[in-house]
């Protein structure tokens, strides 16, 4: 026997409309955990992407106090001249940094203005000829003793800092949105279970004269997967939204080439919110289907 | 058509509400199941769609096993059985045009014979011009005509009437025994829960009285008491 494709949807559209407060705060659930589900998961592919960037040949910096010697400078110059691990050595006097941090700094003149060439450090800019993070490291780190030495900074240990930060706070909110996801799923359940309650005669009705059980439930079924879907859907524009903003504040702001690196690409996106329909659907029809054969025996 | 052998049911730790019934009706026979209330009627009524399970016994309609049959094959014997109640069972919000094609839409009947049968079967009971009143807008009477054309619309072997005039006067209550008696011709079995001495009396058909759960008479051509 054909389910007759105008019976569902009246039925199904019905019961949306007839519960609509209960319908939309599934929906909403649905559509925040979803939205914190897909911007935690576009986090985390954004840290692997400038992880993975930076871990190809990213240099260090070691910058040296204001007020280092001509003497201290020349030593460091020499020690990294004769350091077999380092590829390239470029020294940024104070103009040239003066240069760099106009660039930086482009949108706030007013801080420009305070600055001085003098107020800022000399630093070379190492790349060394290893580029495994762990002999990166080691190399720094043995400059960072020396005389006239402010600090020796390697992109890798911002990044791992990064990476760890955002790890754990992209855990924190996955772990967040799986909670909310099932608060999502118990409110679409309570919804399909009033819908029946209000149907209670119909589904009387039903029953006596020998509607199947499927006919019976499907309707109610595509109800709590419609909820989860509209939710999804939601969420998948608010993650397209989070995404265009991302892009454009780091577009804004393009000197700032640590974070470029942290765009995701669209491919991804379009990937993760294919996961998030999945979900949505998953979840609307597993609260339906529980309330479904919780409440509709025969 | 219909057979109980030795059929027995207690709800749970209750008094038993039928016990060790057995009485078989055949094709095209009308029965009355008589008998004070709370003697066991509506339960034999229930049993015999699968609404109940029995605790004891066998129960075979139009020749099968129906203490064997699979859940999901309930919905097709229900097909072949019309039900009707005292208080009508109609969707308050449904048209009786709308209430009668119900019926037939959720069985999966095609919208042609839904466009036939309706207005057919509304033919039938004398309610072709209240087609498309709400429910509320009928009498008592019109009400049960409704709900016996979506039981009878689907043209099952088998009436089941729960107390059918419980809620109307005597006058109206002849009506719908004449349309009871009508579709008993077209060879539908009908079996009627009652109270109703009158009816009983002047029908004169089979009578089974129960009495407290146990069948205490089965008489053909009988009266109340
Ligand atoms: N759903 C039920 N749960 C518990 N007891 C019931 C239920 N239905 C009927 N009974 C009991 O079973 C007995 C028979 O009831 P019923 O079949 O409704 O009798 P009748 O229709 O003749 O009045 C009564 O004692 C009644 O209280
Ligand atoms: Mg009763």
């Amino acid at each position: 026997m054909a389910m007759k494709a105008n019976y569902l949807f009246r039925e199904t559209g019905s019961n949306l409309r007839r519960n609509i407060t209960l319908t939309l705060a599934s929906i909403v659930t649905v559509a925040v955990s979803l939205a914190l589900f897909g911007i935690a998961l576009l986090l985390r592919q954004g840290v692997d992407n400038a992880t993975q960037r930076w871990e190809g040949g990213i240099e260090f910096v070691v910058f040296m106090n204001a007020d280092a010697s001509a003497a201290q400078l020349q030593a460091v110059a020499d020690a990294l001249d004769a350091s077999p691990e380092v590829a390239k050595i470029t020294f940024f006097d104070q103009d040239k940094a003066f240069e760099e941090f106009k660039d930086l700094f482009e949108g706030t003149p007013e801080l420009i203005e305070t600055v001085q060439p003098s107020d800022l450090p000399t630093s070379f800019r190492v790349v060394p000829s290893d580029t495994d993070p762990d002999a990166v490291e080691q190399l720094a780190s043995r400059f960072e003793t020396s005389p006239g030495v402010r600090e020796v900074v390697s992109a890798q240990e911002t990044i791992r800092n990064i990476e760890s930060l955002t790890n754990i706070a992209s855990f924190i909110v996955l772990l967040g949105s799986v909670f909310l996801l099932a608060a999502a799923a118990a409110l679409i359940f309570n919804t399909i279970r009033m819908a029946m309650f209000a149907r209670r005669r119909e589904i009387e009705v039903m029953k006596l004269v020998g509607a199947t059980n499927w006919f019976i439930r499907l309707p109610f079924m595509v109800e709590g997967m419609i909820q989860g879907l509209l939710g999804a859907g939601v969420a998948v524009g608010a993650v397209f939204g989070a995404n265009w903003a991302l892009d454009r504040y780091l577009s804004d702001r393009n000197s700032l080439q640590l974070l470029e690196s942290f765009v995701v690409a669209t491919e991804d996106v379009w990937r993760t919110s294919f996961l998030l329909l999945v979900i949505g659907v998953i979840v609307g029809t597993l609260g339906s289907a529980i309330a479904v054969s919780r409440f509709l025996d025969v | 058509m219909i057979k109980l052998e030795n059929v027995t049911k207690a709800y749970k730790g209750e008094v038993l509400a039928l016990h060790e019934a057995s009485c078989e009706i055949n094709k095209g026979e009308f029965v009355f199941l008589v008998g004070p209330s709370g003697s066991g009627k509506s339960t034999f009524i229930r049993l015999l769609n699968k609404e109940e399970q029995p605790d004891k016994g066998r129960i075979f309609v139009a020749g099968k096993d129906i203490g064997t049959l699979s859940s999901w094959k309930v919905p097709y014997l229900r097909r072949n059985i019309g039900c009707i109640f005292q208080d009508f069972k109609l969707l308050p919000n449904k048209t009786v045009g709308q209430n009668v094609a119900f019926a037939l839409e959720v069985i999966g009947r095609p919208n042609h014979v839904v466009r036939n049968q309706v207005p057919a079967i509304l033919e039938l009971v004398g309610l072709s011009k209240k087609m498309n009143n709400l429910p509320h807008e009928l009498s008592g009477g019109e009400q049960q005509r409704v709900s016996i054309a979506r039981a009878f619309v689907n043209r099952p072997l088998i009436l089941l009437a729960d107390e059918p005039t419980g809620n109307l006067d005597p006058a109206t209550s002849v009506g719908i025994m004449r349309l009871l008696d009508r579709i008993n011709r077209t060879g539908t079995t009908v079996v009627m829960a009652t109270h109703d001495r009158g009816i009983v009396d002047t029908m004169r058909r089979r009578v089974v009285e129960l009495d407290r759960g146990t069948i205490v008479r089965d008489q053909a051509r009988g009266v109340y008491e």
